[in-house]
């Protein structure tokens, strides 16, 4: 390999192959000794995290308290074990995304609750029609994505992520057969992503992107309204639709009474913004996301796995955990 | 002001929704960003998307060179005719 490699990256390069060998590792063991056997290991996993992570428990403290405040259900307000069982769900979600990686977790098992017939649209990409944008966010269970790949049958799906991961994500799905999703890591919108984008879009590919993680170093974000409190959101999702030009849908997947469903509906049909409102119109877009995405977290309260200080200014963390 | 440059000028204002302006408005030599048209990197990028569609073109990144290319309505005519003769080459 390259000599001229700096300790720093050899370094990172070494971090990224050993996280990778533990995927690789969680994947091959939840297959081989199955849920049974690894449920107590992802709990105990779990519960080390809750007792170790300070910050992470007073975040979901503070989400808990402002779901409650915002929502006027004084049931939703943090309780000595309310906080432990949003962890516990974290750890449901994570033994189910193995699940659905191990092929377990069928598109069969999922209800559908999509009025608006947006998978409708997927399909109707296979011809010659553009492509669409999914915001999802880290409420419920992520790897539905996967299964939107299934929904779509072959619709090729982008999913735009900040990992540095993505080459290994990309090889995992691989192997794990599935052609149809594709990782790619955006830092930032430049011309050559744009163009690349641009392309996929019109070719009828889709993109997915979280609407409730501001990039890890500031990068473009927006103040909204969320719960009744000033938080930053990304401006990432939107901006791009308005580049593009292409119709915005949400994706949400929620497990309620032990079961999961996904929910989609288109969210903005003809995104573009007239000379001067650009700011404006991304103001509205993402102030109206997060009300939606308050509304979602109503419906399956302790599924919010974001386990950091939410309502911060990005630059005065230093990570997003998980 | 040549056939393209005055095609590149309508291109942005149908782009960028400046209807106030017309084409012959816009000076070949006219800074695009800053203190001239007063676009910014967003602008620039919608501007790289459309001229792509149009010329289909390829812009590769970022680089010093691409921040040049599209410095003023001549610059951007200039690179896309370059890129039309590497890509007829």
């Amino acid at each position: 390999m390259n000599d001229a490699r700096s300790p720093q990256r050899d370094w990172a390069g070494r971090k990224e192959r050993g996280s990778f060998v533990l995927m690789k590792l969680t994947a091959l063991m939840a297959r081989w000794l199955g849920r049974r056997v690894l449920t107590p290991l992802l709990y105990v996993i779990v519960f080390y995290f809750y007792a170790s992570d300070r910050r992470g428990r007073r975040s979901i403290h503070q989400y808990q308290t402002r779901l409650a405040a915002w929502s006027g259900r004084a049931e939703l307000k943090p309780t000595s074990h309310s906080v432990f069982k949003q962890y516990l769900a974290f750890a449901e979600c994570l033994l189910d995304r193995l699940d659905v990686w191990n092929g377990k977790l069928r598109l069969e098992q999922v209800q559908l609750d999509d009025p608006a017939d947006v998978r409708m649209r997927l399909l109707q990409s296979r011809g010659q029609g553009r492509g669409q944008i999914l915001v999802c966010a880290h409420l419920g269970n992520l790897d539905v994505c996967r299964a939107m790949a299934e929904l779509g049958e072959q619709v090729p799906l982008n999913v735009l992520v900040h990992t540095h991961h993505v080459g290994h994500y990309n090889r995992l799905l691989g192997e794990a057969g599935e052609h149809r999703m594709r990782l790619i890591q955006v830092s930032e919108l430049d011309t050559a992503l744009m163009m690349d984008l641009a392309q996929r879009i019109e070719r009828g590919e889709w993109l997915a992107i979280a609407g409730d993680r501001v990039p890890l170093h500031g990068g473009r974000c927006i103040q909204v309204n969320f719960l009744g409190e000033t938080a930053p959101m990304p401006q990432g999702p939107w901006l791009m639709a308005g580049m593009l030009r292409c119709p915005v849908n949400l994706i949400h997947c929620l497990k309620v009474e032990g079961r999961y469903t996904i929910h989609l509906e288109p969210y903005i049909e003809a995104p573009a913004w007239e000379r001067g409102e650009r700011e404006a119109a991304i103001q509205r877009w993402a102030q109206g996301y997060a009300d939606r995405l308050a509304q979602h977290c109503l419906d399956a309260p302790r599924q919010w796995f974001n386990f950091y200080p939410y309502w911060q200014s990005p630059g005065t963390e230093a990570t997003h955990a998980r | 002001m040549t056939d393209l440059q005055l095609d590149i000028a309508q291109l942005i204002i149908d782009t960028l929704s400046l209807e106030d302006l017309a084409a012959s408005d816009i000076d070949p030599s006219m800074p695009l960003f800053g203190d001239g048209l007063g676009l910014d990197s967003i602008d620039a990028l919608e501007l790289a998307l459309a001229l792509q569609k149009r010329y289909e073109i390829q812009i590769a990144s970022d680089s010093r060179d691409a921040r040049q290319h599209f410095a003023t309505v001549a610059s951007l005519a200039a690179f896309v005719e370059a890129q039309r003769t590497a890509c007829a080459g």
